[in-house]
């Protein structure tokens, strides 16, 4: 058997017995047990682990694992995981008690997608890739006042997504949640031509991503 | 309507799974269908796990 892992949790008791909780270090993983032959496309088990992981979240804030790392025992989720213990200690320490939202926009010209017929070299087609999504801009008073609408936020960042949409992810105190989603409700008041997606609460993502540090 | 909220909560739901967290290194590789899809830190499928070793290959 093997295990799927969701997140890395600061205590056992924040994932049994709703997964699977693995020691690594001083924390712990959370994972879903499946077959070693039992593919990870599997929409049934994509499904689950997804429940898993909202169902997780209720239970504390944990630093989300991207879908894809399995591990069959302590040992080969320790070694996998090894360089990332000490890091991952630190921000569920210092961000226990907060979750994370996001406004997913569309933007107003979204960029063309490059063709990838007309480059000679895959380098070339993903620098254009990374310049039509970079390039994906929304109205500057839109902008300004999302940002005033999660101005509850610990921390806040723009990311570019693709070329057709841009993203503010922000890490909010969990007991700030629901005047998160009353300043978004507000905000779609406020700009019904502009098509974005509240999203939350979700766990330590962009904030525990090192990529985007 | 409730219908088309309840699949756009799935949609949000299963992007953040497969587009967002910790990844790492090496083990970011699932299968749909019949091809292995490769991962790489920034949040986006580039490449197909047979395209790279037949250019490897070359």
């Amino acid at each position: 058997m093997k295990r799927v892992v969701i997140g890395a949790h600061l205590r056992r008791e924040d994932i049994e017995p709703l997964a699977d909780a693995i020691r690594v270090g001083e924390i712990f993983l959370s994972g879903v047990m499946v077959a070693d032959d039992q593919p990870l496309s599997d929409r049934d088990l994509l499904l689950r682990v997804a429940r898993t992981r909202a169902a997780l979240l209720d239970r504390g804030t944990f630093i989300a694992i991207r879908y894809g790392l399995a591990v069959t025992n302590e040992h080969d989720a320790a070694s996998k995981c090894a360089a990332h213990l000490s890091r991952w200690r630190a921000l569920l320490d210092a961000h226990s008690n907060e979750v994370e939202v996001t406004l997913k926009i569309a933007v107003a010209s979204p960029q063309k997608r490059p063709d990838r017929h007309d480059f000679k070299l895959g380098a070339d087609y993903l620098r254009a890739l990374y310049a039509a999504r970079d390039a994906a801009t929304v109205d500057e008073r839109f902008r300004a006042a999302a940002e005033h609408a999660l101005s509850e936020a610990t921390r806040r960042r723009w990311l570019h997504r693709d070329e057709a949409s841009l993203e503010l992810a922000a890490l909010v105190p969990r007991d700030r949640l629901e005047a998160c989603f009353a300043a978004a409700a507000d905000l779609k008041a406020r700009f019904p031509h502009i098509p974005f997606l509240f999203s939350g609460p979700w766990p330590l993502e962009v904030f525990a991503d090192a990529d985007h540090e | 309507m409730a219908d088309q909220i309840e699949e756009l909560a799935l949609l949000e739901t299963l992007d953040h799974l497969l587009d967002r967290g910790v990844v790492i290194a090496g083990e970011a590789v699932i299968s749909i269908g019949d091809v292995d899809l490769l991962y790489l830190g920034l949040n986006i499928v580039l490449a197909n796990v047979d395209a790279i070793i037949r250019t490897s290959q070359k």
